[in-house]
């Protein structure tokens, strides 16, 4: 067979069969969308948790005139002795206590109304009450327990946070996020599957009077299955790229841009998943697709055209 | 050409036999009718020669191969040998004439130049010249059977089949189309029709295979429908 000619019967195919084709580019498209939410998720599990756990910190924040709740805060707001006699203590801690820096009332204000600049329910808070705080990095951060020990009770100071708590519930989300998207992957690409091979013998019914035509002349096994394949793959394909393209809108938009931004003002954690990423694992879903395709169009062959 | 030893045939166990210890042979160059009443083989024994149908035993042989030695993917270089036409034509009703011929040999990979040479030339063997371009719909029964045998002989096949190719048609139609098989076969096609119709038989005198119940109860030269022996 000729390209030319192969390429009209292709043509004609989809044409015949449109709205088949249309439902099976859906199908494909939603399956890999979720196949790939499923895997950037999984990446970016894998190769955030080390990297972001090495840059979590603990935040030893200091009393505010509103803290009235803890033990150390029963002077009211901390006096600079107070904030003097936490530093020297960090410093009494190294080498757990690799590093700490001191972030005022006046720059965590700052932040904070940075942060929620958007949102005018906040417009309202006194810069009193953003407290002042020392943020401390650890050289183990599983340790975190003794900062905590250390500090809890100590005058001036309100609470003692562990930032891997915010990072661990970020991977909580993440794992079940991943695992749900792979599922419902499955459950679509069974559908995919399903479609693929009724469209086959939907395709195989309306193109009866050719096919046994083709067989009468004598053509081969293959170049009979040759135009249904290629019009699966040419679906598979088309779906592979919306599901790309979707994809990419999700990680620029959805995560590039709102989720690390949120995260950036929350924790100073950013590298989530990027478009890196994306171009990674474009190629699996495109082989995938192409697979799906073949596979199950040619086990709808054996079964609905006969040669 | 073709030839049969001892074939036998049944479509599943506990089935008669729709074709029982048949032997046959046909030469190169030859037209043979097949005949006998409906149910009797006809076109179970054409559908052992195509391979669409292997038989319960016995020994086919086709244009040199020995059919039960042929690997299911070489099926098909056996069906490029032999032209078949039916009863109900099947034409593809969307293309015209000349796209209902040329698609023969699209499908095969022949080279434009080799389709535009072939299918007017073709056409003018079976007397279309100039209805190319029609569409099956608007051209008469007779007509239709002669898209077919064009389309069935456009690559040149040594090999025809037709399974009662004048079913549909009237008598004096039926007379053109096996006219045209008779030329085809003059030019050194073998042809094998299979058919009930007997003033046909009875006028073209060529050899003769009678079928009844799967059995063959005659095989004579130059002979008529009813004809058992001749004086
Ligand atoms: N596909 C099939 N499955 C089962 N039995 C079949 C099949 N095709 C034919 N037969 C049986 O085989 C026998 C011979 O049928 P065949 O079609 O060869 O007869 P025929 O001579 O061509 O008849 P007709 O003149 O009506 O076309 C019949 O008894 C028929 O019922
Ligand atoms: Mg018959």
């Amino acid at each position: 067979m000729r390209p030319g000619f192969l390429l009209g019967e292709v043509g004609n195919g989809l044409r015949r069969n449109f709205s088949m084709f249309v439902s099976v580019v859906l199908v494909t498209m939603v399956s890999l969308f979720f196949l790939g939410v499923g895997l950037l998720a999984q990446a970016q599990v894998n190769t955030a948790k080390g990297e972001w756990y090495d840059r979590v910190q603990v935040s030893i924040f200091l009393c505010t005139p509103d803290s009235t709740d803890a033990p150390g805060c029963a002077g009211g707001a901390v006096t600079p002795e107070q904030r003097d006699q936490v530093e020297s203590d960090l410093q009494g801690l190294e080498p757990l206590v690799t590093e700490y820096f001191y972030e005022s009332n006046e720059e965590a204000y700052e932040r904070f109304t940075e942060q929620f600049r958007n949102s005018s329910a906040l417009d309202s808070v006194p810069q009193e009450s953003i407290p002042a705080s020392f943020r401390v990095n650890l050289s183990d951060p599983s340790r975190y327990e003794v900062i905590r020990a250390a500090f809890e009770q100590a005058p001036g100071v309100d609470s003692v946070e562990d930032q891997r708590e915010v990072v661990d519930r970020l991977f909580a989300f993440l794992g079940a996020l991943s695992w749900g998207a792979l599922a419902l992957a499955v459950a679509m690409v069974v559908c995919a599957v399903l479609l693929i091979s009724t469209t086959i013998r939907l395709t195989a019914w309306t193109r009866r009077r050719e096919t046994a035509i083709q067989r009468m002349v004598g053509a081969s096994a293959f170049s009979i299955h040759l135009p249904f394949i290629l019009e699966t793959v040419a679906a598979a394909l088309l779906g592979a790229a919306l599901a790309v393209a979707l994809l990419w809108a999700t990680v620029r938009f959805g995560i590039s841009g709102f989720l690390s931004e949120l995260l950036a003002g929350e924790s100073g954690l950013v590298s989530l998943v990027g478009e890196r990423d994306l171009w990674l694992i474009t190629p699996f879903l495109v082989g995938g697709a192409i697979l799906l395709a073949v596979v199950t169009a040619w086990m709808a062959l054996l079964r609905h055209v006969r040669v | 050409m073709i030839t049969m030893e001892r074939v036998s045939l049944r479509y599943a166990k506990g089935d008669p036999w729709a074709l029982e210890d048949v032997d046959l042979d046909v030469t190169r160059g030859e037209f043979c009718f097949v005949v006998g009443e409906s149910g009797s083989g006809k076109s179970s024994l054409l559908r052992l020669v195509i391979l669409e149908q292997r038989p319960t035993s016995g020994r086919v042989l086709v244009a040199g191969h020995d059919l039960g030695e042929l690997a299911p993917r070489r099926v098909h270089l056996l069906r490029r040998q032999i032209g078949t036409v039916f009863q109900d034509f099947r034409l593809l009703s969307g293309k015209t004439v000349a796209q209902n011929v040329a698609y023969v040999l699209q499908v095969l990979g022949a080279s434009r130049h080799e389709i535009k040479q072939r299918v007017p030339e073709t056409l003018a063997l079976v007397g279309l010249d100039g209805k190319g371009k029609r569409l099956p719909h608007e051209l008469s029964g007779g007509e239709q059977q002669r898209v077919a045998i064009a389309r069935a002989m456009v690559n040149k096949p040594p090999i025809l089949l037709a399974d009662e190719p004048t079913g549909n048609l009237d008598p004096d139609t039926s007379q053109d189309i096996v006219a045209i098989l008779d030329r085809i076969n003059r030019a050194g096609t073998t042809v094998v029709m299979a058919t009930h119709d007997t003033t046909i038989v009875d006028r073209f005198r060529k050899r003769v295979v009678q079928l009844h119940d799967g059995v063959v109860v005659r095989d004579q030269a130059e002979g008529g429908y009813r004809e058992v022996v001749a004086p």
